[in-house]
């Protein structure tokens, strides 16, 4: 998972390395074909006498290809770069669970609705709500609900800032994450409301650099709670979608629910810029998950139907559901897609102009060249040839130098980026769009080489002849 | 001597906007195999129009040209080409060699369109050629790197290399010194000789003087048709 985010894989490489070396051959045994033939050597031929003529002008060639070559590499580099950070939004959905339906409890903004003033705010979802949503029935297959306190948590002098959430042992399949040791919550932890915890990871580094810190204990509050387990290092959730927040799994606490029940009690304290806060709520979140992706939907409705009738007007919940924006999401990259293939167009056609411009240009200053030709012999479709095999190796020659050029910007940009920025920049080489790109490369030569190629094809050899 | 090319009636005229140019004005005439023509005239005269149209870079506007036995007028532009790359051989006044090509490659390069295979026979035998006109030691030079008279020579030899019918000179003296011409003249002769038919445009007189038979064109027309046996037999 994490080698998306990152730098491009090695499965990538190894594709392109595969298909680049089946284009090779195909190529080949393509050329041995046309050799056969007679119009193998015509060809061949033809494409000797432009790797010259191009090489008697380096520098003119590699301008007239560099919109090629830029066009080319930045498609590829673009759609890395897009492809990285689409991915990268997708699995973060996928980690949430697609099968899964998220309820979170939110502080109703007005007040007004509950016409009831204290000092303790009472909010959320709460028993009653999951023991309905139970009887929704056989799709169901875990409720998982969490507490959540802002705690200190402290080990001798060492202090963090930590996330203390109190929930059940099935919140590990839901979140599908490892532990680098000990284990997680337990049934018996649960059911016995032990003085346990798992830590993660960042909150096991912080509280314990030098130690092993399972069979440790660790104080929250006025409690001792005994290390059981640390979880590996888990990517965080981004904050996709308006009503869901960034979570940074890494320095949570894990408690079994019943236990912070027993040891804090049901109000929470929140201290927020000097003041303190007193919110009564039962449960943080309940996460439903569902047997099958295509029961989402329904469940879905089914518990927003129950959760309108059992808070009424009080509007201090809010149901997310990942796979909705899983859809959104891949529609969004259906999108970006297409839109970065018509940046992509546009780029080559900007340099397929360049190329014409530069095949007219270059006509007309052999027109001599072209009416000695035919005065040889050589008929309007040699000429045709010629010109048009020189426009398509500039095209081809430039269409990979940009696969390279771009090949290059992907292993490099995101490192020189991650001197200069906090944030990554994920990258996923794309590997259509590289073949995409090369063989439009190849089309834009034939497309944009075809008229300078019959401009020069039907000058009159006579005319021809005399120009200097 | 069998007639290798007969022009009858041939009619050229360019179109300039509105006004009609009539460059040729019904020309016959027969050239053998094996002779050496020196096609002469003023400016305008239309000596270059009937070279062209004998070389048949050009169509005429009525009339026909048989080359051989084959009436070429109305050939169509691939057809044409092909009567080049097959039947003729040209000699240009200022050369006409591919600058970025060896001399090897320029004389090599009337074979590229016949669709032959290139390869070591046909690159020995440019190399011949070249022997030949005297460029043996110079096979892998460039034509910026050659006198005009080797140059010249070079152009000789390209117009060999597809063993043509028939050989068209456009002035092939007409940028060389009188020491070099009198060499290019000779070696003319030479082929002409050894049974090649020749047919050059030239308005020197002492150029001329080289060839069997000189025809002097004046305003589309022929003018006079002569022979001078006295030298070119001598």
């Amino acid at each position: 998972m994490n080698s998306i985010s990152e730098t491009p894989s090695q499965t990538n490489v190894l594709l392109i390395a595969l298909v680049g070396l089946f284009v090779v051959v195909l190529v080949l045994i393509g050329v041995a074909q046309l050799r056969r033939n007679g119009i193998g050597a015509k060809l061949q031929r033809s494409i000797d006498l432009a790797v010259k003529s191009l090489w008697l002008h380096k520098l003119r060639s590699v301008l007239s290809v560099l919109g090629i070559i830029i066009g080319t590499s930045s498609v590829i580099a673009l759609m890395a770069f897009g492809e990285g950070s689409m991915q990268d939004a997708l699995d973060d959905i996928r980690r949430q669970g697609a099968t899964n339906i998220i309820v979170r409890s939110v502080k109703p903004s007005d007040d007004s609705a509950t016409a009831q003033r204290s000092y303790v705010t009472t909010y959320g979802l709460v028993k009653r709500d999951i023991d309905r949503i139970e009887t929704i029935g056989d799709s169901i297959l875990r409720i998982v609900p969490l507490r959540v306190f802002p705690t200190e948590a402290r080990f001798l002098e060492r202090l963090v800032n930590a996330r203390v959430i109190g929930t059940t042992p099935e919140y590990a399949d839901v979140h599908k994450f490892e532990l680098s040791s000990g284990r997680f919550l337990t049934d018996l932890d649960e059911r016995d409301r032990k003085n346990v915890c798992v830590l993660g990871s960042e909150a096991a580094d912080k509280l314990f650099p030098f130690e092993d810190p399972v069979g440790r204990s660790v104080l929250m509050r006025t409690f001792d709670f005994t290390v059981v387990g640390v979880i590996r290092d888990r990517m965080p959730t981004g904050g996709t979608g308006g009503s869901q927040a960034a979570e940074e799994y890494n320095r949570d606490i894990y408690v079994p629910l019943n236990t912070t029940v027993a040891r804090f009690g049901e109000v929470i304290s929140v201290r927020t810029a000097g003041s303190r806060v007193n919110e009564k709520v039962q449960y943080n979140q309940v996460t439903i998950t569902v047997s099958d992706i295509d029961k989402v939907r329904p469940v879905g409705d089914s518990i927003k139907a129950i959760l309108e009738q059992e808070h009424g007007y009080k509007k201090d919940w809010v149901v997310t559901i990942p796979l909705d924006k899983l859809e959104e999401a891949e529609r969004a990259k259906t999108r970006f897609t297409s839109l970065l293939v018509l940046i992509a167009s546009i780029s080559l056609v900007v340099g397929g102009i360049g190329i014409m411009n530069i095949m007219l240009a270059t006509v007309t200053e052999r027109t001599r060249e072209i009416g000695i030709r035919r005065a040889l012999g050589a008929k309007q479709k040699d000429i045709t040839l010629q010109f048009l095999v020189e426009a398509v190796v500039q095209t081809t020659i430039g269409g990979l130098c940009g696969v390279v050029l771009g090949l290059v910007m992907v292993y490099t940009v995101p490192y020189v980026w991650s001197l200069f920025a906090t944030t990554p920049l994920p990258a996923k080489i794309h590997v259509p769009a590289i073949f995409l790109s090369l063989f439009v490369s190849i089309g834009v030569g034939v497309l944009f080489g075809w008229y300078p190629a019959r401009r020069a094809a039907r000058l009159d050899p006579i005319e021809a002849l005399r120009h200097d | 001597m069998p007639a290798i090319v007969r022009v009858v009636d041939l009619v050229k005229n360019y179109y300039m906007g509105t006004q009609t140019v009539n460059v040729l004005k019904g020309l016959n005439l027969t050239f053998e195999e094996g002779d050496f023509v020196a096609l002469m005239g003023p400016s305008g005269s239309g000596k270059s129009t009937l070279l062209n149209v004998l070389g048949c870079l050009d169509r005429p506007t009525s009339g026909a040209y048989y080359l051989g036995d084959v009436n070429v007028a109305q050939m169509g532009d691939d057809q044409l080409s092909e009567v080049r790359s097959t039947y003729l051989g040209f000699i240009f006044q200022s050369y006409n060699l591919l600058p970025q090509y060896t001399v090897v490659e320029n004389i090599e390069l009337p074979l590229l369109y016949q669709g032959i295979k290139l390869d070591e026979a046909t690159k020995e035998r440019c190399v011949k050629l070249a022997e030949m006109v005297g460029l043996s030691d110079r096979l892998d030079h460039r034509p910026l790197q050659l006198s005009g008279g080797q140059q010249q020579r070079v152009a000789i030899a390209r117009s060999l290399v597809n063993d043509p019918h028939l050989i068209l000179g456009d002035e092939p003296t007409g940028n060389l010194d009188t020491k070099t011409s009198v060499e290019i003249m000779q070696m003319l002769r030479t082929l002409n000789r050894s049974g090649k038919t020749i047919i050059m445009v030239t308005h020197e007189n002492d150029i001329a003087e080289w060839a069997r038979r000189v025809i002097r064109l004046r305003d589309g027309r022929v003018e006079s048709d002569t022979r001078n046996d006295n030298r070119a037999t001598a």
